[in-house]
């Protein structure tokens, strides 16, 4: 009886709020809107209301705080919506928004993925310059990354690359370190081999401490796998991009270098992010692999007193094991979809883009990412252990735009990595694998 | 108690016994996720051990209640689920009904369509699905979440099988009291049938609620998501290893109305499930 006494107010509550949905926009009406599709997380909680982007700390705090500041001090009159996404599906919602000329006006892309979405994002070479920014300030790497076909189709945004993570005391335990106390880093495979083994010995704790377990966690043996291929000057694509090698010998080489490492128990099996990232902080591994992006967390953890990695922790690129030193990287950058402003909206989008790059080192300072600014890299070196990384962007490489879905190969390299880590793969084995699986992901193109 | 030990076999308490150890099982996941949802993230990127252990914070859920359309996402999540589980209810009741008791040209046909419907995944029909919606340009519309649910052979298949154990002959008399199909339908067949409606309408509910993909791709207005795709969309990209007390709180969070919903209707629920919709 009393549901169906209050049935009657479900569909006026429904009028009211679209109503409310309706009236909304107009209300807002003399503002310039700005969609602004990202990932990155929400944080409203920490940073909702702050524009204090000089304090703003991670991905996420940094560009809430950017948001916040921009919407308050721009004097056109604009107001930037940003549509968060979660990072897993954000590319299929994004593909799925095209599709239904649902456009967001700006999008995060990383550069990997930028060769799949040239038909739907407007070239920028002309609009960067109608906005002020100063495409020769491109760091080589973030000019690589949004390059494509010799046009400009995103403003980049960082440079993300992987690391080996140290933590120091034990490897002065292993009696691992130089006169100054830092770690000795291998300069070949046999080295690296070595190392573990004499870290094994004289700490018992495994000498690699790498995530391959969790859905998420399959980008981590692949981009060591891309660094050590590099590092030789290899491509996974020696014969054009309708067909891919992964039987060169330095292909072989890099996931032969896994597979030495696990035979010789010297990384952690099994493991998903969660338990990585936790079994480096309480000291039960030496080396921990994983991005730029982490070098703060573990700074602020080594402060502690008592912290497993209060002996000390550095960090440094991901090693050169064989000839050059290379590694891989990424990019995030902003793209402007096609159909996404219109006359009214394109010259906010600009402004707001040329905000962004005015505000590249605040990215770079909290969101954990080396800068797309040549012009910010003496003042990023400063940041505590940055000296060890601010070279990347001179000698980081990433697959070709050529290379279509590029997540969907670094996914089944790391599967392949995985099963060399966990199962006791061959690296042939695992290259033979991985060749079969290539022919599917580039029928698909 | 002692009355209790002399009442029951020993099979009885054997079975007792595995029955508490199965919920026991099945409950601590469900503890743990409430234990870690309490616990401060930078504490549970070393260790998710040691729940019952300070510190403690409600961090995680005042930062889920900060998020300025959270009770937006929850109203649209309310309706959607409602929505779809009412109009799932009256057209799979009505179509199953239909095959169990009316003969009609192409019963057969339909029949076996329906079942075959069963066995082809969502993901085979999401992008001519996702198109068909765009091209109508219903996209970011309470109509886009729900209709396309609507659309669920297994709940005609349950009601037809169910109208179908009913005895006819209760029927028969009504019709030879010249009373409409319809009225058959609507005051005698349709109150028989409230156990199924209840299994059916439960099992709707839940999984509209919990719905993802499909208002991931379809609702991508901040004010049209759904609780399960707004609160996805607050995690950083590293939350797996950096916001796991965050995570569980999301969890948490996105059940609560359910489990509220679940201790007001108690008694139904577990009889629906139980075995009205079985019989």
């Amino acid at each position: 009886m009393s549901i169906r006494r209050k049935l009657p107010a479900l569909p006026s509550l429904t009028v009211a709020m679209l109503a409310m949905l309706l009236a909304g926009p107009a209300m807002a009406q003399q503002k310039t809107e700005i969609t602004f599709a990202r990932f990155f997380g929400a944080c409203e909680g920490d940073y909702g209301t702050s524009q204090d982007v000089a304090h703003a700390r991670g991905e996420c705090g940094v560009m809430t705080t950017l948001v916040n500041l921009f919407n308050a001090t721009n004097k056109d009159n604009i107001v930037v919506k940003p549509q968060i996404i979660e990072w897993g599906p954000y590319y299929q919602q994004l593909n799925a928004r095209i599709a239904a000329h649902d456009i967001p006006m700006i999008a995060v892309m990383h550069t990997s993925q930028l060769g799949d979405y040239t038909r739907y994002v407007e070239p920028l070479d002309d609009l960067l310059k109608e906005a002020g920014i100063d495409a020769t300030d491109f760091t080589a790497n973030a000019r690589a990354g949004v390059t494509v076909g010799g046009k400009i189709y995103a403003m980049p945004w960082d440079t993300h690359s992987w690391l080996w993570h140290f933590n120091v005391g034990l490897f002065k335990k292993a009696g691992l370190v130089d006169a100054q106390g830092q770690p000795l880093i291998p300069r070949s495979v046999d080295e690296m081999i070595a190392q573990g083994q004499q870290m094994k010995a004289k700490t018992g704790k495994p000498y690699i401490i790498i995530a391959t377990s969790g859905a998420g966690d399959f980008a981590n043996g692949a981009r060591g796998y891309y660094s050590w291929l590099y590092d030789q000057n290899g491509s996974i694509f020696p014969n054009g991009y309708e067909k891919a090698d992964f039987k060169t010998p330095e292909s072989l080489a890099a996931f032969s270098a896994y597979e030495k490492l696990a035979k010789a128990d010297l990384l952690t099996k099994g493991l998903d992010g969660g338990g990585a990232i936790g079994a480096f902080l309480n000291g039960n591994g030496a080396v921990y692999l994983t991005g730029t992006w982490r070098i703060d967390d573990f700074l602020a953890a080594s402060a502690k007193p008592g912290s497993p990695l209060s002996e000390g922790y550095t960090a440094r690129v991901f090693p050169n094991l064989f000839k050059t030193q290379s590694v891989w990287t990424d990019n995030h950058s902003w793209v402007l979809p096609k159909g996404g402003t219109n006359a009214e909206t394109h010259k906010a989008a600009l402004i707001f883009l040329k905000f962004l790059w005015d505000h590249n080192f605040d990215w770079a300072r909290g969101g954990g990412h080396l800068p797309a600014r040549q012009s910010v890299m003496a003042e990023y070196a400063k940041l505590p252990l940055r000296q060890y990384v601010v070279d990347i962007p001179t000698f980081g490489r990433a697959l070709p735009h050529e290379v279509h879905r590029q997540f969907g190969f670094q996914n089944m390299i790391g599967e392949e990595i995985a099963n060399v880590i966990n199962t006791g793969k061959t690296a042939d084995q695992a290259a033979d694998a991985a060749q079969d699986r290539s022919v599917a992901l580039l029928r698909g193109r | 108690m002692e009355s209790w030990h002399r009442g029951r076999s020993l099979g009885d308490r054997l079975l007792l016994l595995a029955v508490m150890l199965l919920a026991i099982a099945w409950i601590a996941p469900i503890v743990w996720v409430v234990g870690l949802s309490f616990k401060p993230n930078e504490v549970l990127m070393r260790s998710t051990g040691g729940i019952i252990f300070p510190p403690f914070t409600l961090k995680n859920y005042t930062d889920i209640l900060a998020a300025s359309s959270v009770f937006g996402w929850m109203a649209n999540s309310a309706i959607v689920a409602v929505g779809q589980t009412v109009l799932t209810l009256v057209i799979a009741s009505l179509a199953g009904y239909g095959f169990a008791r009316t003969d009609f040209p192409g019963r057969r046909v339909l029949f076996v369509l329906l079942l075959a419907a069963l066995a082809v995944p969502e993901q085979a029909v999401i992008v001519p699905l996702h198109t068909m919606f765009a091209q109508a340009g219903l996209h970011n519309t309470y109509i886009a979440l729900i209709a396309p649910r609507l659309a669920f052979p297994f709940g005609v298949l349950l009601m037809t099988q169910y109208f179908r154990a009913i005895p006819a002959e209760i029927e028969e008399a009504a019709l030879l009291d010249r009373a409409s199909r319809l009225k058959v339908f609507w005051r005698i067949v349709l109150p028989l049938s409230i156990p199924a409606q209840a299994t059916l309408g439960i099992y709707t509910f839940l999984h509209a609620w919990n719905d993802y993909f499909w208002p991931l791709v379809s609702a991508t207005k901040p004010e049209m998501y759904t609780l399960t795709v707004g609160l996805a969309s607050m995690q950083t990209n590293f939350a797996q290893t950096e916001g796991i007390g965050f995570l569980m709180a999301q969890a948490v969070f996105a059940g609560l109305p359910v489990l509220i919903l679940y201790l007001f209707f108690q008694r139904h629920i577990v009889s629906a499930v139980a075995g009205g919709g079985a019989r």
